[in-house]
């Protein structure tokens, strides 16, 4: 996979510089796992929050961090960076977890390594998987370049549906 | 959780609805249990009128309810249920094997209906069709029945233009039934006859049936009054007498007429002690004279006492047949049953004292409950602090006395709410009821369910998930168990099977047992099958205990019967049966013998929700142990430890106990190592494990929460609780860990467990 990275967050396209005559326009959230950028849908992020105290499960799967109690409920807690083949980021200070809730049945958290904006992309300007070369899994639902920088768009179904 | 109140139950159709929901189920479940007393009635060859008129009550208030609300296939159901029962009532049809069925296919089609309009079953339009036929093809088949009977009686017919034909064929059926007639005359005080009267019927009744009853205008004076009433038993005279007799009470018995036109297929009362007859036409004239339009169902309360005093003399009841007029003088009450406002009413008006509550409510309570008792953790520890500083004693001890008082409120909050979730499991058992009425029927065999402990109470949650692995075990048992008619004569046991069904609760455990006294398990043929269909090896088979063998059947993939049948054929095994109670915290367990019977006994905890555990260390992380699952804990001794087969065990109390190392097991890493390591002897029924832990933490209630469903796949945890820190504790799940680690490491079955253990 080939992926330009955002570099300086100014780049991407403020909410407000967004012409809304032009067309129907979906809102994602982008954020960063290692050093790359990603962007999901945004209504299905219920919360972003700061990590609380996560409890491991032994013999779950490497992408389970574990589960934390968010205000009495239950949340499995996963990262993707394993299943992406992306390092760990060393400075956590930025960490956040997306509570997203796909319509599995549960809410789960998706650890980021930085959330960065909301951008607002037409049709027209996602680009299909093959922009990023050849046969891409399910879970990329295509290419949005804003402002020049390209966000890798995600469908969070097919990745979390074990 | 779900979201409480909120948005759904703002909305007041939406909340109207869902009570519309609750309270058909509870009439359907009501229906449900009267079908099968029905069932029982008819078997024994007799007749239950009030039952009939029970079932019918409860259709017609489906009829309103669904009315109410729209419900097209519920009401089109319903009306013609109604009109089915209405013929049966009226004896215009004959309670038939056929009948009951088409009664038993409604309740189950309302039980589909209401599953649908919940959204959790597609709509079975297809079924309501094929049922409206058939219940319409009944009642087509009527019309000749009726007539004729009606011709036997040489009755004058304008006394029978003025029976309602309730009465009619009640009159009917007691006489084809060879009961007695009798007549009594009470006199009421006006001011008592509403309790009074109830008061004799509920004497009479066990008795006998009031046919009817209507004042006589004799022997009254301004304060009192004399009602004739006719009243059908099978007992004589003097039993009668004894019954319902006191100084106001005279009863006599009419006579029959000895008349070919009178069908009288079982004569067999005893009239020794009736007295002289009378001719043959004042008997007629009795049995007319004695029935008004008033309904002998419930009919006293609706006439007010006044109501009487506009009986003309004439209508005496030793008279020949009034005209007609003065019938229709006395008739007050309306024509018909229940069916008349009394149905109406009841379809509007809220019956019982009792609300209904969304388990999700009591869920979200109970969350609270958990999270206070975590405050009140914190508040301890407080006053602990406080208590210790001596310029705050007093302040402290102030606390303390608060804190106590907390703890103890909390903990009534905690129980009632447990309380307020549990439900008898009767709730479960009526459904299985039909079940085996369905199941025996299609199998032409023939058993009695007989239930105990129907009134045992538990979570309403496991109640709810009971019913499926239940019925399939019921199923089972008809289809696996009990032998054909034929076959149980031939081996000399009674002729109709027995499966019973039987709950207890055992300290914080209920058990539930289901026993048939079929054929048995034949181990032989589980082995030869097991082997048949791979689950075992043939090395393997010959070294399995008796009780492995038996446990072969809750292995996936394992059917005796070669052929799949409608009952219990349907691809869910007993492997299903096993994973579903397994998944209650339940275990289940086997024994049978060869010829005698087979008895399953499920061992399930009383509630989910809130569980008593033993809090651990395990390389630095928290761990629960529910306490149903530890038999003791106790100090690891090193030196004791001893290797067989690959496998750590110790000797404890005589016997060879296999420990796993839990820390190893989770491969949690454990940096400090614990000096002073103990061992946590689970147990599963009769198997035991010792869980070797790092730390013992103390004993806790705690709320166990489900983990999420990207969880699932992982086994050994039964859920998880908050620990008051804001960190999470998992939960062990003893039985699947003990399941996990004999089987993996039994040489024996490897072949068998190992990829389930994986």
């Amino acid at each position: 996979m080939t992926m330009g990275t955002i570099t300086r967050r100014h780049e991407v396209l403020p909410l407000d510089r967004v012409n809304e005559e032009i067309t129907k326009r979906t809102e994602f959230l982008a954020f960063k796992l290692g050093d790359e950028s990603f962007a999901v849908r945004i209504s299905c992020i219920t919360e972003i929050m700061k990590p609380l105290p996560i409890t491991e499960v032994p013999r779950a799967s490497a992408e389970v961090v574990g589960v934390m109690s968010v205000r009495g409920r239950l949340v499995t807690v996963v990262d993707l960076r394993p299943r992406f083949g992306l390092p760990a980021r060393l400075n956590a200070r930025l960490t956040r977890i997306l509570l997203v809730d796909v319509g599995l049945e549960e809410i789960v958290g998706l650890m980021v390594d930085e959330v960065l904006e909301v951008v607002r992309l037409s049709e027209a300007e996602i680009e299909p998987p093959s922009a990023l070369g050849g046969e891409q899994p399910a879970h990329i639902l295509g290419v949005g370049r804003p402002g020049g920088v390209v966000l890798v768009l995600l469908d969070l179904l097919p990745l979390l549906a074990v | 959780m779900a979201e409480f109140g909120g948005g759904r139950g703002d909305n007041a159709g939406e909340r109207a609805r869902e009570e519309f929901f609750s309270e058909a189920q509870e009439v359907v479940d009501g229906l449900s249990r009267d079908l099968v007393l029905l069932d029982a009635v008819a078997k024994r060859g007799e007749s239950d009128a009030e039952l009939v008129n029970d079932i019918f009550r409860a259709v017609h208030t489906m009829k309103g309810l669904s009315g109410l609300f729209g419900a097209a296939m519920m009401s089109a159901l319903s009306h013609e249920l109604e009109n089915l029962l209405d013929d049966l009532r009226l004896g215009r049809i004959e309670l038939s094997s056929e009948v009951l069925d088409l009664l038993f296919r409604s309740v189950e089609l309302y039980g589909k209906i209401l599953a649908s309009s919940r959204g959790d079953a597609p709509e079975p339009a297809a079924e309501v069709k094929d049922l409206l036929a058939a219940l319409s093809h009944v009642s087509e088949q009527k019309a000749g029945a009726g007539g004729t009977l009606v011709a036997q009686y040489e009755l004058d017919p304008g006394l029978l233009g003025v029976l309602t034909e309730y009465e009619e064929h009640r009159l009917r059926t007691n006489i084809q039934l060879g009961l007695s007639l009798y007549r009594m005359r009470v006199t009421f005080s006006l001011m008592t006859i509403d309790s009074a009267l109830d008061d004799l019927k509920a004497r009479t009744r066990p008795h006998g049936e009031i046919l009817t009853y209507l004042p006589t205008g004799e022997g009254g004076d301004a304060d009192t009054i004399e009602l004739e009433i006719l009243v059908a038993s099978k007992v004589s005279l003097d039993a009668l007498r004894a019954a319902v007799g006191g100084p106001n009470v005279i009863v006599a018995e009419v006579e029959r007429r000895g008349g070919a036109s009178v069908p009288q297929p079982d004569v067999r009362q005893n009239r020794a002690t009736g007295p002289a007859a009378a001719g043959p036409a004042v008997e007629t004239g009795e049995f007319s004279a004695h029935i008004p339009s008033n309904p002998p169902v419930g009919g006293a309360r609706s006439v007010p006492p006044t109501a009487f005093r506009t009986t003309p003399p004439s209508a005496a009841a030793m008279s020949l047949a009034p005209p007609p007029e003065e019938h229709a003088r006395v008739s007050l009450a309306p024509h018909g049953i229940a069916a008349g406002p009394d149905g109406k009413d009841l379809s509007l008006r809220s019956v019982s004292q009792t609300v209904r509550v969304d388990i999700r409510k009591l869920d979200h309570l109970m969350n609270i409950v958990g999270e206070l008792a975590i405050v009140r953790g914190t508040i301890s520890k407080l006053t602990e602090r406080v208590r210790g500083q001596l310029e705050m004693r007093e302040l402290g001890t102030e606390l303390h006395r608060l804190h106590r008082s907390f703890d103890r409120h909390l903990t009534q909050m905690q129980n009632g709410i447990l309380e307020v979730r549990m439900v008898p499991l009767g709730q479960v058992f009526d459904k299985l009821a039909r079940i085996v009425r369905q199941a025996a029927r299609e199998h032409e065999k023939q058993a009695n369910l007989v239930i105990a402990g129907a009134d045992t109470e538990i979570d309403k949650l496991i109640v709810e998930e009971l019913s499926d692995p239940l019925m399939h075990m019921i199923r089972n048992a008809i289809d696996h168990g009990i032998e054909s008619r034929d076959e149980r004569m031939r081996v000399g046991k009674p002729p109709v099977g027995t499966i019973a069904l039987n709950a207890f609760q055992k300290g914080n455990h209920v058990v539930i047992e289901i026993e048939d006294d079929g054929r048995g398990m034949d181990q032989k043929r589980i082995l030869a099958v097991a082997v048949k269909r791979r689950v075992v090896s043939e090395e393997e088979a010959t070294q399995l205990s008796s009780k492995e063998i038996l446990n072969l059947v809750f292995m996936p993939g394992f059917t005796t019967k070669d052929e799949a049948t409608a009952l219990s054929g349907r691809g869910v095994g007993m492997d299903v049966v096993k994973t579903n109670i397994g998944k209650l915290g339940g275990v289940v367990d086997i024994s049978s013998e060869l010829g005698i019977g087979t008895k399953m006994t499920i061992t399930l905890p009383i509630t989910l929700a809130i569980i008593s555990v033993l809090m651990m260390k395990i390389g630095g992380q928290t761990f629960c142990m529910p306490l149903a699952n530890v038999e003791e804990a106790i100090g690891l001794d090193e030196s004791l430890v001893r290797v067989v087969e690959g496998r750590e065990v110790m000797t404890q109390r005589g016997a060879t106990l296999p420990i796993v190392r839990l820390a190893k097991f989770f491969r949690i890493d454990d940096d400090a190592v614990s000096q002073r390591a103990y061992v946590v002897i689970g147990t599963l029924g009769d198997r035991r494990v010792g869980f070797v832990v790092d730390r013992l933490l103390g004993q806790q209630d705690i709320v166990i929460k489900a983990l999420g469903k990207s969880l699932k796949h992982v086994r050994g945890f039964a859920g998880a609780t908050e620990l008051g820190d804001q960190r999470v504790g998992l939960v062990l799940d003893v039985a699947a860990l003990i399941e996990e680690v004999l089987h993996h490491d039994d040489n024996r079955l490897a072949g068998v467990f190992g990829a389930r253990a994986g």
